[in-house]
């Protein structure tokens, strides 16, 4: 690297550490917000005096959160729906990606295939029609629904497609030259060569099924069922417009607004987040350079 | 003869997720009907009273279809254009740090608020931006009288556009710092020989690198501009700052979940997909004329 | 089971007296008990025995249902669909409640009933809160006609309750002449909004109760100056982003927050229509009144009287409750129920409530109409299953001052509360005659009564509310049993001023369901309303685009509107 010693140059880096330090502090804060309140005072917290340090100190809500068999319930159950939605997901988009990625002359219809794909990433009945669909499939309330809701991203599959055909086409006439059929070379010479790349979709495919809550909300008859993001979202009240309540709804509502213990268990639902991208870091990084750029 | 065998492995391995976009994807779209029909939920989809073009005539009519098309414009083209510019900028003064370190530290944090979901961040942005949150905090030291500006209509756009670009920028440089590791370090030293400064470099090295990756991303993102964000303007917004916060999707939703127009949410629903088909179709003919890129 | 006869007897003794006036009452009702006999092999009961009556096999009853996802009084292993309250139904009456789905109060259940309506599978009961809800579902023609079953299942309390509004309340669960929904009724004085101010702060500055509009601003601005609730102390409470300036006559009633007294104290009385005296109506909100009170609602937040946060928070009651305010309006039960936590964070908060008079002395006072939320029962229940539902509420109606409270009594399965619409003034009167002796909580016992929660209330009173009982504050109150607390405050202190001052003018809206016209265009108008008023208090709009948005708002559809509603008026 060039050594540029200038004054000029000098002003620029220590400017630079410093804008970079703000955004830094810009990205974390929220965590330490979070966290600031879930462990302060509940009046403080409630009028909003909590800013950059806590107020108080309470661990109250940690400790009702650690009786709260409902907040764990919706943890397991956005556990398994990431698990079991990931591999469901990855599976299907692999196994669309692969075909597509093979040029017009050795697969005829791919074009007719990929344009109903891209119809249907951008076309759809509306909510109505999509809840009443997976009404008859009888999947509404089981996790199910959920799980097969993420079903087929196109998205990712366009990203994995455009990967595979990146790869060198030795790879696949050597393959083809030995006599390998298309599964055998899609999983022992395609695969193994797009592990950054599936890496990378398996972790996009988990921010979404961790983080999705509205599905959670329309699909779920009973709130025994809702994922976590569902559960916190139904606890920062709506009261919708134009409807009164009785006394004892308001009652259960002002209940509701308990910020403290609603932080703590933001800040919970943050934590996998927290420990998981760090180390996956490096995959995704890669698998959006080698995917969505093409040289 | 082998070539033909092996389109019978492609049509199988595309059969799972084709037997899937038609049962949840296709089958729904049978919906689309309702948006010519009055949707009787008691006769069906099949037995409704057809209206012709009268829900999308009515949808016109309604001041709000006007509001929320503008504003979900000038938010979707806002989050475009700041979305690429400030990753640019950061990726370009990552880029220009020296301690390695300190580099990999701001690379870790920056990416982390992408990870968080609307509906966490919402509650977090709703604290900042609070009367008592921390920016009136900041405002209060130098003077001035505080701010509500979860209601005020004036910066609610901004307030979105903003939050949004701050969540997103460290993961959107990912692809501009991917390219910036493709630079031959070549080029740097032939110029600093030359006596180029820092902005010099910056200008005729390091911009030019990136140019092809901008207007890439730029054409490719031509088919977000009604997407403005269901999420994130669903979990911040209230009725105070409907006249530029209420966007396609947020509308979508109330028409029909609140106050049981089915047909005419279906109507806006399909107005809106049709627009982005388009887009998309345009996005995909300048990618591939400009850049020679294949989308698809 | 003993016990069980013995209560079915008193039923089937208190019920002949009744049915004895009640049976000549409609042609229908002999038609309609003979369909049930065919449909049941039970001796032909009528009346109360009929309303009460156990079915002879299990009948499911599935319904949807809102829940509140903090609620922590199921006992444990208990769930939503198995509880005391649906064992209660399952012993008593065979009914066997099976729960489709649930949702959180608020949002969730509103689009969870959007989407049931939708799909056009109705579970076979649910109470929506919302009347358009019903409407919607009634024209897509999902919902059953139980004008018939109604009356032949109804119990005598129900029907005496039902008859203290006037047929307002069949009227409202009405759909083109059929009975399509129970409607819920509640007390009058829900609709009555009050201040509600804290009596100790005034004493601490020794300022007299307010009176009027200007009274209020002086005290307001003497609580901030003094810092009475702390550094951010605030004057007047207001809206939250989910709740109103004012109530309309769509949603007539409790509105904690709102600015109501003061549009009454102005004569305006915005969101209601109203009877001009000569065949036309006006719309509340476009008139001068409401523009000047506007005007008067934008000075003093400008002056920093009302909270700043005003039409954002989240919740109305954060400010009240954390004591940060000393002024807020709504009805009676604001203090007490809705406020609780201000008791439980300042045990001297000494809420008081008071009616805010015009400057000619006058107290003005929007009315509401009956209740607002309906139980709707599916077009493809059984009759058996339309049946249970009755008695469901009957039951309710009958018993639920003496459920076990511990257990929410919101678990009660398809509840829609059923008040006589004076109940809060009978309480009040006769509560603060047990207090002085004048009568004795025993003379309350009386299983059938209109007024339900009576009896067990009059026993709890001498508990809760110690002597002298004749300026009642916060410290005559026991708070040992929190409930009681509330609910007796609540009665006492916040229904004070409805029961014991006349109200000099009482307005009613012309109507308090809407026109044909209002379900494609009041959407739209209603939101350019709330928008216009709220900017105009925060001050981001001036007073000047009242006038505009009147003008707009008639030409939108707003003079159609009005044309229809004039038109109600001929009636």
């Amino acid at each position: 690297m060039v050594r540029n010693t200038t004054l000029g140059s000098r002003t620029f880096e220590i400017a630079n550490i410093i804008v970079l330090g703000l955004l830094v502090i810009s990205c974390v804060y929220p965590l330490w917000y979070t966290f600031c309140v879930s462990i302060s005072d509940k009046a403080a917290a409630n009028s909003g005096l909590v800013t950059i340090y806590p107020i108080g100190f309470s661990l109250t809500p940690y400790k009702e959160i650690i009786n709260d068999g409902r907040f764990f319930n919706a943890f397991w159950i956005s556990i398994q729906r990431t698990v079991l939605g990931t591999g469901f997901s990855l599976l299907m988009t692999v196994l669309m990606a692969y075909p597509l990625a093979r040029p017009k002359k050795d697969f005829k219809m791919r074009n007719t295939f990929m344009w109903i794909l891209v119809f249907c990433m951008l076309f759809n009945g509306g909510l109505i029609p999509w809840y009443l669909t997976i009404q008859n499939y009888h999947l509404i309330n089981t996790i199910w629904a959920l799980v097969l809701g993420g079903g087929v991203p196109v998205f990712d599959v366009i990203l994995i497609m455009n990967f595979f055909r990146n790869l060198p086409k030795e790879l696949n006439e050597a393959a083809v030259v030995d006599g390998a059929g298309p599964w055998s070379i899609l999983f022992r010479v395609y695969i193994p060569c797009s592990i950054p790349v599936l890496a990378a979709v398996a972790l996009f495919l988990s921010v979404y099924h961790w983080n999705e809550f509205f599905n959670g909300l329309v699909l779920m008859n009973t709130a025994d069922k809702y994922p976590l993001q569902t559960y916190i979202q139904q606890l920062v009240v709506n009261i919708p417009v134009g409807t009164s309540l009785t006394p004892e709804q308001y009652k259960k509502l002002s209940e509701l607004s308990n910020r403290t213990l609603n932080s703590a268990k933001v800040f919970i639902a943050m934590v996998p987040m927290l420990v998981v991208y760090p180390f996956l870091q490096r995959y995704f990084v890669s698998g959006i350079m080698l995917g969505a750029v093409k040289e | 003869m082998r070539k033909l065998g092996h389109q019978k492995h492609y049509y199988l391995m595309l059969m799972p997720g084709m037997v899937w976009l038609v049962m949840f994807s296709i089958v729904p779209m049978f919906g689309i009907l309702m948006a010519f029909q009055n949707y009787n939920p008691g006769s069906g989809l099949f037995k409704s009273e057809w209206v012709g073009m009268d829900n999308f005539k009515y949808m016109f009519q309604l001041n709000d279809s006007k509001t929320v098309i503008v504003n979900t414009f000038i938010i979707a083209i806002g989050k475009i254009v700041f979305n690429l510019f400030v990753p640019l900028v950061f990726a370009i003064l990552l880029n220009e740090l020296r301690n390695l370190r300190y580099k990999k530290l701001v690379q870790t944090v920056v990416y982390l608020p992408h990870f968080l979901s609307w509906v966490i961040m919402s509650t977090i942005v709703i604290g900042i931006f609070g009367y008592y949150g921390v920016v009136n905090t900041v405002i209060g030291m130098f003077g001035h009288d505080p701010k509500l500006f979860m209601a005020d209509a004036g910066i609610f756009r901004q307030l979105i556009i903003g939050t949004d670009v701050w969540k997103e920028f460290g993961y959107n440089a990912i692809i501009f710092l991917a390219a910036l590791t493709g630079i031959n370090l070549n080029l740097y030293e032939a110029a600093a020989i030359d006596g180029a400064n820092r902005w010099q470099l910056i200008r005729h090295v390091t911009l030019p690198a990136l140019t092809t990756t901008v207007v890439l991303l730029g054409v490719l993102s031509l088919g977000n501009v009604l997407n403005a964000g269901f999420d994130q303007v669903y979990n911040l917004y209230n009725p105070l700052v409907y006249s530029t916060g209420d966007i396609l999707d947020t509308w979508v939703y109330r028409l029909g979940l609140q106050n049981l127009q089915f047909s005419l949410a279906t109507a806006a629903g399909l107005f809106k997909s049709v627009i982005s088909f388009v887009l998309i179709f345009i996005s995909y003919r300048l990618a591939y004329r400009y850049a020679d890129y294949t989308v698809f | 089971m003993k016990r069980n006869m013995a209560a079915l007897l008193t039923v089937a003794l208190l019920g002949l007296s009744l049915t004895a006036c009640s049976s000549n009452d409609s042609p229908n009702n002999v038609k309609a008990s003979s369909n049930s006999n065919a449909n049941s092999d039970t001796p032909a009961l009528t009346g109360d025995d009929l309303a009460f009556s156990k079915f002879p096999k299990p009948v499911d009853v599935h319904i949807g249902m809102v829940v509140d996802p903090t609620d922590k009084t199921l006992p444990e292993g208990d769930s939503v669909g198995n509880n005391p309250y649906t064992r209660y139904l399952k012993d008593k009456y065979n009914i066997n409640v099976i729960v489709d789905w649930t949702a959180a109060t608020g949002n969730d259940f509103k689009q969870k009933v959007s989407l049931t309506i939708a799909s056009g599978k109705l579970p076979d009961g649910m109470v929506v809160d919302d009347r358009s809800f019903m409407t919607k579902a009634a024209s897509s023609g999902l919902l059953y006609d139980i004008t018939d079953i109604f009356q032949q299942y109804q119990s005598s309390q129900v029907k005496d309750i039902m008859a203290s509004t006037d047929g307002r309340a069949l009227e409202n669960a009405s759909y083109k002449g059929k009975m399509v929904a129970l409607p819920n009724i509640t007390v009058d004085t829900d609709g009555v909004h009050v201040l509600w101010i804290r009596k100790d702060w005034l004493d601490k500055l020794k300022l007299p109760v307010p009176k009027t509009v200007s009274d209020i601003e002086k005290t307001a601005k003497a609580f901030i100056d003094n810092k009475l609730g702390g550094a951010n102390t605030i004057g007047i409470a207001g809206p939250s982003k989910n709740s109103f300036p004012y109530s309309t006559f769509l949603v007539s009633s409790n509105n904690m927050g709102g600015f109501d007294p003061i549009f009454g104290a102005m004569d305006a009385y915005p969101g209601y229509w109203l009877d001009n005296g000569d065949g036309t109506v006006s719309y509340g909100t476009t008139t001068e009144n409401t523009k000047k009170t506007l005007a008067l609602l934008a000075d003093w937040y400008k002056k920093g009287l009302i909270d700043p946060e005003v039409g954002t928070r989240d919740n109305v009651g954060d400010p009240i409750n954390a004591n940060q305010t000393g002024i807020f309006f709504g009805p009676w039960w604001n203090g007490g129920y809705g406020n609780g936590d201000s008791f439980k964070n300042d045990p001297t908060a000494n809420w008081q409530a008071y009616p805010v008079y015009s400057d000619d002395n006058k107290w003005n006072a929007h009315m509401k109409t009956t209740g607002s939320t309906y139980t709707v029962i599916s077009k493809n229940a059984k009759p058996d299953v339309v049946k249970a539902i009755m008695i469901m509420n009957n039951a309710l109606v009958r018993d639920e001052s003496t459920f076990d409270l511990s257990v929410n009594v919101g678990w009660y399965p398809l509840r829609n509360v059923m008040a006589a619409a004076n109940e809060t003034e009978y309480e009040y009167a006769e509560l603060l005659k047990v207090l002085k002796g004048e009568t004795q909580p025993e003379d309350y016992n009386k299983p059938n009564s209109l007024y339900k929660l009576m009896y067990a209330d009059a026993k709890k009173v001498k508990d809760v509310i110690k002597p002298p009982y004749d300026d009642l504050n916060v410290s005559n109150f026991s708070t040992a049993n929190f409930g009681d607390f509330q609910r007796l405050y609540s009665i006492m202190i916040g229904d004070r001023p409805f029961t014991t001052v006349p109200i000099d003018k009482k307005v009613y809206s012309v109507t308090y369901n809407q026109t044909p016209t209002m379900e494609t265009k009041w959407a739209n108008l209603k939101k350019m309303e709330d928008e216009t008023v709220m900017k105009i208090i925060l001050g981001q709009a001036s007073i000047d685009s009242f006038d505009q948005f009147v003008k707009d708002w008639k030409s939108q559809g707003g003079d159609e509107i009005t044309k229809e509603v004039a038109e109600l008026l001929k009636k």
